[in-house]
């Protein structure tokens, strides 16, 4: 519960939340203060205090930094909430692409057999044989950084999951008594798909899905990390993570790491706890 | 039976070869040349003449027909010749072994440790299920696999292994972390046993916690499920102590699957270190790949993926094989 409660909290903060605090701080997302980083070069820390160099009329709020401010001198508050966009965006997206190839090439290895079912489950032999990591960040280089590039990178890598889970089930289904009787009144392989054997597929696609997204999270924080997935300026946890730990500065200033961090790590670990529950509700404990 | 067993899996394998080969070719030879700088241009440098270029072409072997380059690139590969890198000018494969061998060093050493933890965490939660260590367990678990490497690798290393000078955090000055352990660099085995463990056992721990975790859960559902047999109650109706239940009894019909499991993460941990690789400056495969990708080294980049993930093939199919001359029911499963 506590969970959902956390999950549902991120939405409406990534969503909503993000603009307002762009606009109760006065900094934008990508905005540089340039007083919010001192002459040694360490950015101010959580609740500091720094003023635009071109304003008029001090912000109303005080102009401070709640959670400090990066290495360039960006709020880092208004960057986690803006981040937070990219990570859930990843976690619908990517999970929804690869779960509907997935569903494709699984429905089609399972339900046609021979030729199809020998190419579609060598390939995902192959992509499981892969080290996913590596190559995916090989593609993003070849292919160039880009939110839809990781998008289709992360699917790209993650298809063969899904697509074995359900020709497994297909097969399963295939040969049982309900199709048999569905054929046997006229049934096309269409209907019979769609009406029976799509709905007893998604059981087990819901808790893959629901146990994976975290997993996705955390791909498209290691791409960014490495500098081949979001494009800056645009805020991502695993960028913001990277401008700190590459630049050493979270050795003196160690809340520039552990923001991001800590952000990402109660996402992540939301998402994996909202996923045993899942699964607990539809299967039962099954440890 | 076995027989045929065995060959259809050798045929599994090289066929996952073949796919490997041609995947790394097509993403790092054909595609890359498509996109980026055509590597005979880039090899003969910027002022050369269109002969030049030519002729470097020729001997690179990129003016011949696809299909041959190909065969070319699978034929070195064969003979562990994944060609030259464009940066180093030296052979690939003269950069990737020595790298191998670092990452291995974290591989295996991470895998004795995650295997430690998740067989003494796994038992306890196993023979007490509900119990708080087992709660603790899970919650461990979990933990393990929310926490990115890539930001736990650091955190370790502030906390471990850098003396905070000026750190401090919401306005509280940082408490002295505890110097203990090398910042980054690697020893090689044979020079400095002691040094090596020394320098890796920071890495090892950060790359074991998530799987680690994993583990005790793999190992927890296992002993359970074995508990439950009837040859565990007749071993104790003997009056065997729970210790000789657990290491005579269960323990040899569990390790088959926990091997299984073992040859698959290996191979995928064989390729996932690098962040770890990264943070504490030990040059293995990531390492090497990672900046091979971002100078745009291809034959480099080519080298270290093929190489990982045939390692991993290779582990897989020997893991299998092993396993389904070890029990029957496996050899005679459809693949």
């Amino acid at each position: 519960m506590a969970a959902l409660g956390f999950l549902v909290a991120l939405v409406l903060a990534a969503g909503a939340g993000a603009p307002i605090a762009a606009h109760w701080t006065g900094h934008g997302p990508n905005e540089q203060i340039d007083a919010a980083v001192g002459a040694d070069g360490v950015p101010i820390g959580p609740l500091g205090r720094a003023f635009k160099a071109d304003s008029v009329t001090p912000n109303p709020h005080g102009d401070v930094f709640v959670l400090g401010a990066d290495t360039i001198g960006r709020d880092m508050l208004v960057r986690l909430l803006y981040g937070a966009r990219v990570s859930l965006i990843v976690a619908v997206g990517a999970t929804g692409i690869s779960l509907l190839a997935g569903v494709i090439f699984g429905l089609a290895a399972g339900w046609f057999g021979g030729l199809t079912d020998a190419v579609i489950s060598r390939a995902v032999e192959a992509g499981m044989a892969f080290p996913a990591l590596l190559l995916a960040i090989g593609v993003a280089v070849v292919l160039g950084p880009g939110l839809v590039n990781v998008l289709v990178i992360i699917a790209l890598f993650t298809w063969y999951y899904p697509a074995r889970i359900v020709r497994g089930e297909v097969l399963r289904i295939r040969s049982s008594t309900l199709v048999e009787a569905a054929r046997s009144i006229g049934a096309t392989d269409a209907r019979i798909l769609r009406r029976h054997v799509l709905p007893q597929v998604t059981a087990p696609l819901v808790v893959y899905a629901t146990t994976v997204i975290a997993g996705n999270i955390m791909f498209e924080a290691g791409l960014s990390y490495l500098g081949v997935g979001v494009p800056p300026p645009t805020a991502s946890w695993g960028q913001m993570l990277s401008d700190s730990i590459d630049s050493g500065l979270f050795f003196t200033a160690p809340f520039l790491a552990i923001v991001p961090g800590f952000a990402l790590v109660l996402t992540m670990l939301a998402f994996n706890v909202f996923g045993d529950g899942v699964r607990e509700a539809l299967y039962g404990d099954a440890t | 039976m076995t027989g045929a067993f065995l060959l259809r899996r050798l045929a599994a394998m090289a066929l996952q070869f073949v796919l490997i080969t041609f995947l790394t070719w097509a993403l790092f030879y054909l595609l890359a040349a498509k996109t980026g700088a055509n590597p005979a241009t880039r090899i003969a440098g910027k002022a050369a003449s269109p002969e030049e270029v030519a002729r470097v072409a020729h001997e690179l072997g990129t003016d011949r027909p696809y299909y041959v380059q190909y065969a070319r690139f699978l034929w070195g590969v064969l003979h562990l010749d994944f060609g030259y890198s464009y940066l180093q000018r030296r052979p690939v494969t003269d950069i990737v072994l020595p790298a191998a061998g670092t990452t291995a060093s974290v591989v295996i050493g991470g895998a004795v440790l995650w295997l430690l933890i998740g067989f003494a965490v796994g038992t306890i939660g196993a023979l007490r299920p509900r119990s708080l260590p087992d709660r603790l367990s899970i919650v461990i678990a979990l933990l393990g696999v929310s926490i990115p490497v890539f930001w736990l690798a650091p955190m370790a290393s502030y906390f471990f292994a850098y003396e905070p000078t000026q750190g401090t955090f919401l306005g509280v000055p940082l408490g002295s972390a505890f110097h203990i352990f090398p910042i980054d660099g690697y020893v090689n085995l044979r020079e400095h046993p002691l040094a090596w463990a020394h320098h890796l056992l920071l890495p090892w721990l950060v790359f074991a916690l998530g799987t680690g975790g994993i583990y005790a859960r793999y190992f927890r559902s296992l002993t359970l499920e074995q508990l439950a047999q009837g040859y565990v109650r007749t071993a104790r109706a003997k009056g065997a102590s729970t210790r000789r239940v657990l290491l005579r009894h269960v323990q040899p019909n569990t390790a088959p699957v926990i091997v299984t499991l073992l040859g698959a993460d290996v191979g995928v941990a064989l390729a996932g270190t690098f962040f770890v690789e990264k943070v504490f400056g030990l040059p293995g495969l990531g390492y090497v790949g990672l900046q091979a990708i971002r100078s745009l080294d291809y034959p480099l980049t080519a080298g270290v993926i093929a190489f990982a993930a045939i390692v991993a093939v290779l582990a897989n199919s020997i893991v299998d094989i092993v396993h389904g001359l070890l029990d029957p029911r496996i050899r005679e499963a459809p693949l």
